[in-house]
């Protein structure tokens, strides 16, 4: 794969540029949403209901929060395979906690810095030892989802506080507009993550080392510490998902968001962030996950089995790669052509 | 990540590594045959060897996939998909004979690894990208063509059954299989320029492209060769199991064969990986499954034991390139001086 995109064009204000290159890294997820849309409201009269798809956003917080800081981690060139399965462990810690009469902000707290210790132990192994992401998380994924077995075992934790469940169904401004609080949870955590990115050194420092690892060290920039970070940070967002999953679902089983890692990366994917690293955007992924919200949702309307919803969801993935290179292909070569 | 590599000190490494991995099933082997004699007992260590032989066909080929650089995540899903299809065909159409359903089964997993192997190769998407995806599709179309219906054991033919039970010689053709298998690969990895050329793609892409390397469409061969052994290791499936679910046949499955290549020592960087170790890796995991469930160790454990393995296999390996580097870098410095 060649590398000769510059970070730096993501990190300038893109103010001069013509509306095609600034709406470039977007249009997949667009494309995506719209489609869904469409393909929702032909398939149901009941798809279009504004009020009960800002409802459904709800079940799509948990995807998104681990997408934000996935979103922080491709950047550097890293990956994270474990983070379901660090939720998995969050929310049993969790659920184990309040069973013994721990009360629930102490537990939900646990639950976070359960996310952020499981995080930093990636971060040992792939920073400190100087270990392939790849590899070692893919071990996590087995260890963490492991661990989330052992504490549990095959029963469901339930016991929750009657207060602390639903927090999906609380909306924020009444009946008046059914904004659920989810997703403006998810919204602010975002803003955060788009400051974070685009506003900070350490954002300007994760574009760096994802573009050119070595080039960035040579310039002073702490790559092992960026990179440390960005896995604590996926690792407090997944203890962040175990909280809002454990409210919305009101019970705990080992299995809890069992694959939603690759939900989460075919959203950061789909938002235009390069798996190579060096390129994204939190805006990017925010589109895509609404993207990924309404496909999920009109094949939901439509009856459709939720493995080949998953299906969809891969075929997606891997379409908003392929377009994007072969119509950069197609254009450089009409381009060349023309010069001759 | 270094990628460069000093052909003495690999090969060491590589000897120093499978020695390790060899003791270490030995050691496996002496604590559960201590702790539980029934480990030891010839119908247990009948089962280890038929699932060594599902898991080491898998494993061959995923350890091809991997010295190219690439990776696939898909070939659990492959694995489901072509025993859903074999176990469809011999219920649906009795008379097919079973060498045919076999074919069968190597076909649809051919098709599916060509599938992985166009996105990868032609279309330029990471490997680890389009096998995610694909993971999921391959999935999902089991579905599809099952209808969400499983295989029951009364469908499937007592001869595809005998296949993990008899064979020449007593060794049941299951056994075989894999033997073919890892010898073929053991072949064509050190006698054939095809085979050394998988490790000059994964040692160097660019490198290879320039010497004029047909990159891809090497690359498109070893997907295709990967799905061809998925689809081996369904059918091996359907004769082990005599059943076939649409949601559980080669579930996570990935993760097994993964675990066995790079505990068996290859790169996952790409450029090295043996035939040999490969083979350690798998007997080591498939030991280690079986010798937790018989000593009593709860099922909740194997899932951590497997991760604790892979990462500590993966550690195990850095410290001794790390010692070999350093020594070499000694040497030099004194032969400069």
């Amino acid at each position: 794969m060649s590398h000769t995109h510059a970070a730096a064009g993501d990190l300038v204000e893109v103010g001069g540029l013509p509306w095609r290159a600034r709406i470039g890294p977007y249009l997949p997820s667009l494309v995506v949403l719209v489609a869904a849309v469409v393909y929702g409201s032909v398939s149901s009269p009941y798809f279009l209901n504004f009020s009960a798809l800002l409802v459904n956003t709800g079940r799509y917080v948990e995807i998104g929060l681990l997408a934000l800081a996935l979103t922080v981690v491709i950047i550097n060139g890293d990956i994270d395979l474990s983070v379901a399965s660090n939720l998995a462990v969050s929310a049993a810690t969790m659920g184990l906690l309040v069973e013994s009469g721990v009360g629930i902000e102490v537990a939900a707290f646990a639950a976070l810095a359960v996310g952020l210790g499981l995080g930093a132990i990636n971060a040992l192994f792939i920073v400190g030892l100087g270990l392939p992401s790849l590899v070692v998380t893919l071990a996590t994924l087995a260890l963490y989802r492991g661990l989330a077995q052992i504490l549990l075992g095959d029963r469901a934790v339930t016991g929750y506080p009657e207060a602390f469940i639903g927090v999906d169904q609380i909306s924020l401004l009444g009946d008046w507009a059914r904004v659920p609080l989810p997703l403006v949870l998810f919204l602010v955590v975002a803003l955060l993550f788009s400051v974070l990115l685009t506003r900070t050194n350490f954002g300007l420092a994760c574009y760096l080392t994802g573009s050119n690892q070595q080039a960035a060290r040579f310039s002073g920039i702490k790559t092992d510490h960026t990179r440390a970070v960005a896995f604590m940070l996926c690792g407090l967002m997944a203890g962040a998902a175990a909280i809002m999953l454990t409210s919305r679902l009101g019970s705990t089983l080992s299995n809890v968001g069992l694959g939603l890692e690759l939900l989460a990366i075919t959203v950061v994917v789909l938002g235009g962030t390069d798996i190579f690293g060096g390129r994204g955007t939190i805006i990017g992924t925010v589109i895509a996950l609404f993207a990924v919200m309404a496909v999920r949702e009109s094949l939901v309307i439509s009856n459709v089995n939720g493995q080949v919803q998953d299906a969809v969801v891969g075929v997606i993935l891997i379409l908003a790669i392929i377009v994007p290179l072969t119509v950069a292909h197609l254009r450089e070569r009409s381009s060349q052509r023309r010069l001759r | 990540m270094s990628t460069g590599r000093p052909g003495v000190s690999w090969g060491v490494l590589i000897r120093v590594r499978e020695a390790g991995i060899a003791a270490v099933i030995v050691a496996l082997i002496a604590v559960f045959g201590l702790l539980n004699p029934r480990f030891l007992n010839a119908e247990n260590l009948g089962a280890i060897v038929l699932s060594v032989g599902i898991l080491m066909i898998l494993a061959i080929g995923q350890m091809l996939v991997i010295v190219t650089r690439n990776i696939d995540l898909s070939v659990g899903s492959v694995l489901g998909l072509s025993a859903m299809v074999m176990g469809m065909v011999g219920r649906d159409l009795p008379q097919v004979p079973i060498p045919l359903l076999i074919l069968i089964a190597m076909a649809v997993g051919a098709l599916a690894g060509a599938l992985n192997g166009v996105l990868v190769a032609v279309a330029q998407v990471p490997a680890i990208i389009a096998t995610l995806g694909t993971l999921a599709i391959f999935r999902g179309l089991t579905f599809l063509v099952s209808n969400n219906v499983q295989v029951d054991p009364e469908d499937i033919d007592d001869r595809v059954q005998d296949l993990a039970a008899e064979g020449p010689l007593g060794i049941p053709w299951l056994v075989i299989f894999a033997i073919i298998v890892v010898a073929v690969a053991w072949w064509f990895t050190t006698r054939t320029m095809t085979g050394k050329r998988l490790y000059a793609i994964g040692s160097n892409p660019e490198a290879a492209r320039m010497r004029g390397l047909n990159v891809r469409g090497l690359t498109f061969l070893v997907f295709v060769t990967m799905g061809a052994l998925a689809g081996l290791g369904g059918a091996m499936y359907v004769a082990r199991f005599a059943t076939v679910n649409p949601a559980d046949a080669g579930l996570g499955f990935e993760l097994a064969v993964i675990s066995a290549v790079v505990i068996g020592g290859t790169n996952i960087f790409g450029g090295s990986g043996t035939v040999l170790g490969t083979v350690l890796g798998t007997v080591l995991v498939g030991i280690l499954a079986n010798g937790l469930t018989v000593v009593g160790v709860s099922g909740f454990w194997q899932r951590f034991a497997s991760g604790a393995i892979i990462l500590l296999a993966i550690v195990a390996d850095a410290f001794v390139r790390r010692r070999i580097e350093a020594r070499q870098s000694q040497e030099t410095t004194v032969r400069s001086t």
